[in-house]
């Protein structure tokens, strides 16, 4: 799996990758998926990422693009035809 | 403004390659070293639709030439903000990005989508890929056409290593799931593997 732009996050983001990787190809694509198994170990990566987020002033940039791909949003998750 | 516009055919299943594509930037990936960090921002799948969209943050660190980085300035380090959308009912990934660094100055979008292989949709999935290239720096007309001309030429090549670097992890990919599934067999098939936990 890819590393994290933050080195101290690896540790957790690899777990939470292998997980959300297993869920993905073993229930989600198979339709079986119901809830997020994965969620736990989310929380703890994002919670790590998002203190390297903002230290490195990321974070308001990332709102700025969020703003910017409401389209995106609106075009591609369109409840089915 | 300038475009780049792609398409190109996988020999794996849509299953395959929607789910190899998570890990595209990883170790089994040597083609494509610009790449050196992909992050999750936000996950969750659509109850009405049964989309699955994510945020993830791409952090990618390729150096410039010199006329270009006197203009866009001298950071090597450049960040991509990208949401993907998956819709397992009608197989179909779509990936949209944006530039965040440098956004004041040049502007990329661009759109990927795998799909099945009409000709072949069980084992073939096509990539479509298009970006939308806009400088925005002030000045002549002369010097953005150079700077889109110098990023359309980047996208070119970054596509082809991208391609190449694919084509790794699928392989890998395929052999490792096979060596899960023959281990499983093996398991299930002796009486000394079925009482050792692996």
């Amino acid at each position: 799996m890819s590393a994290s732009l933050a080195p101290e996050c690896n540790e957790v983001k690899e777990r939470y990758d292998t997980c959300f990787l297993k869920w993905y190809s073993e229930k989600f694509l198979r339709g079986t998926a119901k809830s997020d198994e994965c969620d736990p170990l989310f929380k703890q990566y994002e919670q790590c990422l998002s203190k390297a987020l903002k230290s490195r002033g990321i974070d308001t940039m990332l709102k700025e693009a969020r703003d910017d791909n409401r389209e995106n949003d609106a075009e591609h998750m369109r409840p089915k035809r | 403004m300038k475009i780049f516009q792609q398409s190109t055919e996988f020999d794996y299943s849509w299953e395959e390659v929607s789910t190899s594509n998570w890990r595209k930037y990883g170790p089994w990936n040597h083609k494509t070293p610009h790449v050196v960090a992909v992050d999750t921002l936000s996950r969750k799948v659509d109850p009405d639709t049964g989309i699955l969209r994510t945020e993830r943050l791409i952090t990618c660190k390729q150096s410039a030439p010199k006329w270009v980085t006197s203009i866009l300035g001298g950071q090597d380090t450049s960040l991509v903000y990208e949401t993907s959308y998956v819709d397992p009912a009608v197989k179909k990934v779509t990936l949209c990005s944006m530039n965040i660094t440098l956004s004041d100055l040049i502007n990329v979008r661009e759109t990927c989508i795998y799909q099945p292989a009409a000709s072949s949709p069980d084992n073939k999935t096509v990539f479509s890929q298009r970006a939308e290239i806009t400088a925005l720096c002030g000045g002549w007309q002369k010097i953005k056409n150079s700077i889109e001309q110098f990023t359309v030429e980047r996208f070119q090549q970054n596509a082809m290593k991208g391609k190449e670097g694919f084509e790794m992890v699928l392989e890998m990919s395929r052999k490792v799931f096979q060596e899960q599934r023959d281990l499983l067999r093996l398991q299930q098939e002796s009486k000394i593997l079925k009482e050792a936990t692996i």
